[in-house]
C-alpha cells in the first residue's frame, strides 16, 4: 500500500464545484475510472478528516477512510462512469457504505461483490401514508405506540408472528411479495408501488445455503435491531407541492408510518456463504484488488451468477419481511382507530433498497449498456418517465425515500435526469455514522438521549435502551446536510420533510 | 447435551474489550494460550448481544469447525457459534470451552455453557450480523496471545 503525507494525498483530490469532489488516479493503485464524491462544506470537513487521521506516521489498527475505499471500488476490472461516493459515505466492508458502483455486465472481465451489497441485503425504506392528521392521533400517541410495539417483534432474538413453515418460505423466497399477496398480507396496490414490484425474478431458492433458510425462518416478520425502526411520522414541511400531492401527501401535518428493515439473518447469511465462496473463486481466476475485503467473482462465472441468485432471494425475502410488517401496522392501526386500514386510506407510497445490486440499461458516454448496479447504502433515483418506474410517478420521478436517525427527521425525494447522467440514478440513502458505536457508549447518556427524545415529543419504546446511545442523533451525520447536498447537487430533488412522533426500535 | 460437572462452574475472567469502528464494533481479546483468547472472543461476541451475566447455565452446546488457516478457523469457530443462537436452538452461551484445538489441520471442537435464548429474561444487546475478515489480526506471542475481530452490527 502506498504511504503518503496528507498534503501530498490531497494533491489526488480536485474541488470540481461546490458540492462535488474528484478523486484522480493514482490515488490507489490500478485505478480504472476516477472516483467522485459529494460533499457540502460540513461534511467535507469531516470526509477530509477522516483521511487525515489514517494517515497519522505510525497508525495502527485502524481502517480505511471512505474515500480511500472509494478508490480501492475504482480499481475492480469492468467498472464503468465513475466510483461514486454519496455524501452519507462512511467507511465500510471492502465498499464505503454510501458507494455505488456499476460494471458493465458485457465485458467478461466484470465483476459482482457481496461487499458493494453488503451484509443486510436489500435492506430498505417503506412508507406508508394515512388519511389522518397530526390532531388525530397526538391524544392517543402513546397507545398507538405500544400497539406498535406490541404487534411488530423488535430485538435480537425475537421471531416472527407470521406462521411460516420451510415450505412456504420455499415459496416466499421465489415469489416475494407476489407470496404476500397470495396469502392476503397485503394490497395489489402494494406491489405496484415497489422498486422491482417487490419480487426479483431471478431469484432461485436452490442457491441459498440451508444454513440461511434456517436462520431466516423463525426471523421472517421481525424488524430487526441497529439502525432499523418503525416510526409514526408528521409531513412537517413539502417544498414540491405538486410531487407531494401525487404521493397522497395533502397537507402538513399529515400522519405517515416508516419502515426501515432487511432481509435480517437470511440475508447476513447469504453476504457470509457468497464471500467465502468468492475468496476461492478469485484465486482461480486471479482477479486482483487493492483490498481483500473487496471478494468478488465475475459476473459470468458460477459463483457470480449463484450469487446473484441467492442474492435475489434475499431480496425477495426482504420484501416479504417489509410487506409482514405494513400488515401489521395497518392492524395496529385498525385496532386504534376502530377502522379499516382502507378507511385510514394506507396505502404504500413506495419502498426503496438501499443495499443491493441491479442490472440496469444505462447511457455510458453515448452508448447504451447493460450494467450491473451496486448500491450499497445507496438509493435509485430514477427521473420522470422512466420505464421502471410505476405509472402513478411517471412525471415526477421515482420517489426516493431517506430515512432519517432516531428522533430527527426524514426525508422524500424524487430522481432527476441529472442524478441518471452523474450517478447512474443514484442517491444517498441516510445520515451516515460519524462517532463510533464504541465511542457512543462511552460518551452518551441513554436515560438522556431517550430524555432529550421525549422533551421533543417522541413517544419511544426500544427493546434494548443501550442500543439507544449507539443510534442517538448525535451518533450521525445531520441527514439535513445530506439531503442539501443530493438536491443542491441536483442528484436528486426534495418533495417533502418528516419529523416522527413514535419511535418502535430493536 | 451432556450433563455439566463441578467444575464446569468456574467462570473465566474477562479478558475482552470493545474497540473503536466506525459503523461496527471490533472484538478484542487475548489470553496465556490462542485457545483461551479464541474462548475469549466468542465471549466477547455474546456480551455485546446480551448482558452476559443474566445467562444460565443449563445446558451445554458442543460445535465442530474448520478452517484452511488459522484466521478461517476463527471465522468459522464464531460463525458456528453466532449461527446456533440466531437459528434452532437459539443457544446463548455463558461461556466457551474449547475441548480439542487442532493446529495441524485447523480444526476446533468446543462447547458452550448456557441456554436457550429467551426475551424477557435475557436484556436484548445488539443483533450481530455477521463475522468478518476485516483488518482481523492474529498475534501470538510466549506471554501473551491476541485476536482482533471485527463483527458487523
Amino acid at each position: 500500500m502506498v504511504v503518503r503525507s496528507y498534503n501530498e494525498e490531497l494533491q489526488y483530490l480536485e474541488k470540481v464545484n461546490s458540492y462535488c469532489w474528484k478523486i484522480k488516479k493514482g490515488f490507489q493503485p490500478n485505478m480504472r475510472v476516477e472516483g467522485i464524491f459529494y460533499v457540502n462544506d460540513y461534511l467535507e470537513k469531516l470526509m477530509l478528516e477522516e483521511l487525515r487521521n489514517s494517515c497519522r506516521p505510525g497508525a495502527v489498527g485502524g481502517f480505511l477512510p471512505g474515500v480511500k475505499q472509494i478508490a480501492n471500488v475504482a480499481a475492480l476490472p469492468g467498472i464503468v462512469g465513475h466510483s461514486v461516493g454519496l455524501p452519507d459515505i462512511h467507511s465500510g466492508y471492502g465498499f464505503a457504505i454510501g458507494n455505488m458502483a456499476a460494471f458493465d455486465v458485457n465485458d467478461p472481465q466484470s465483476v459482482v461483490s457481496p461487499g458493494g451489497v453488503g451484509f443486510d441485503i436489500n435492506c430498505g425504506v417503506r412508507l406508508l401514508r394515512t388519511n389522518l392528521f397530526k390532531k388525530d392521533v397526538l391524544p392517543i400517541k402513546e397507545q398507538l405506540a405500544q400497539g406498535l410495539f406490541d404487534h411488530i417483534p423488535v430485538g435480537v432474538g425475537s421471531k416472527g408472528i407470521i406462521p411460516m413453515t420451510a415450505r412456504d418460505l420455499e415459496e416466499a423466497l421465489e415469489m416475494g411479495m407476489d407470496w404476500s399477496l397470495r396469502e392476503g398480507y397485503i394490497w395489489a396496490e402494494d406491489k405496484e408501488h415497489c422498486e422491482e414490484y417487490g419480487r426479483m425474478l431471478n431469484a432461485d431458492p436452490t442457491k441459498v445455503s440451508l444454513r440461511a433458510k434456517k436462520r431466516g425462518l423463525p426471523q421472517l416478520g421481525t424488524l430487526g435491531a441497529g439502525n432499523h425502526y418503525a416510526e409514526i411520522q408528521v409531513v412537517e414541511e413539502i417544498y414540491d407541492k405538486w410531487a407531494a400531492s401525487k404521493m397522497g401527501i395533502e397537507e402538513k401535518n399529515q400522519i405517515c408510518i416508516m419502515i426501515h428493515s432487511g432481509s435480517r439473518g437470511f440475508g447476513h447469511q447469504v453476504a457470509t456463504d457468497a464471500l467465502v465462496e468468492m475468496e476461492k473463486a478469485m484465486k482461480r481466476d486471479k482477479i486482483e484488488t487493492n483490498d481483500r475485503q473487496l471478494a468478488c467473482a465475475r459476473i459470468k462465472s458460477e459463483e457470480g451468477q449463484n450469487y446473484l441468485k441467492a442474492m435475489a432471494a434475499a431480496a425477495n425475502f426482504a420484501w416479504v419481511n417489509r410487506s409482514s410488517m405494513t400488515f401489521l401496522c395497518r392492524q395496529a392501526f385498525a385496532k386504534q382507530f376502530r377502522m379499516t386500514p382502507d378507511d385510514l386510506d394506507m396505502h404504500v407510497i413506495y419502498d426503496v433498497s438501499h443495499n443491493i445490486a441491479k442490472i440496469e440499461e444505462h447511457m455510458v458516454g453515448n452508448k447504451q449498456k447493460t450494467l450491473l448496479v451496486h448500491r450499497k447504502g445507496s438509493t435509485r433515483a430514477f427521473p420522470p418517465h422512466h420505464p421502471l418506474i410505476p405509472v402513478d410517478y411517471q412525471l415526477t420521478g421515482q420517489p426516493v425515500l431517506i430515512g432519517g436517525t432516531m428522533g430527527t427527521c426524514s426525508y422524500v425525494l424524487t430522481g432527476t435526469e441529472q442524478g441518471m447522467k452523474e450517478t447512474f440514478g443514484s442517491t444517498c440513502h441516510g445520515a451516515g455514522r460519524v462517532l463510533s458505536r464504541a465511542k457512543s457508549r462511552r460518551n452518551l447518556d441513554y436515560t438522556e438521549v431517550l430524555k432529550n427524545l421525549e422533551d421533543t415529543g417522541i413517544s419511544i419504546r426500544v427493546a434494548s435502551p443501550k442500543l439507544v446511545m449507539e443510534e442517538a442523533p448525535e451518533s450521525y451525520k445531520n441527514v439535513t446536510d445530506v439531503v442539501n447536498t443530493c438536491h443542491a447537487a441536483g442528484i436528486s430533488k426534495k418533495t417533502f420533510k418528516l419529523v416522527p412522533i413514535a419511535v418502535i426500535k430493536g | 447435551m451432556s450433563i455439566i460437572t463441578e467444575e464446569d462452574w468456574y467462570l473465566p475472567s474477562q479478558k475482552y474489550e470493545y474497540l473503536d469502528h466506525t459503523a461496527d464494533v471490533q472484538l478484542h481479546a487475548w489470553g496465556d494460550s490462542l485457545k483461551e483468547a479464541f474462548e475469549q472472543c466468542a465471549n466477547a461476541m455474546f456480551g455485546y448481544i446480551t448482558s452476559i451475566e443474566y445467562v444460565e447455565m443449563k445446558d451445554i452446546f458442543n460445535i465442530e469447525a474448520e478452517g484452511h488457516d488459522l484466521d478461517s478457523l476463527l471465522f468459522h469457530f464464531l460463525d458456528e457459534f453466532l449461527f446456533n443462537f440466531s437459528a434452532e436452538p437459539f443457544f446463548i452461551p455463558r461461556k466457551v470451552e474449547i475441548l480439542e484445538f487442532d493446529r495441524e489441520n485447523f480444526k476446533i471442537k468446543a462447547r458452550g455453557f448456557g441456554e436457550t435464548f429467551q426475551i424477557g429474561k435475557h436484556p436484548q444487546g445488539a443483533d450481530v450480523k455477521a463475522i468478518t475478515y476485516s483488518n482481523m489480526q492474529i498475534h501470538e506471542n510466549k506471554d501473551k496471545c491476541e485476536v482482533f475481530v471485527i463483527i458487523d452490527i
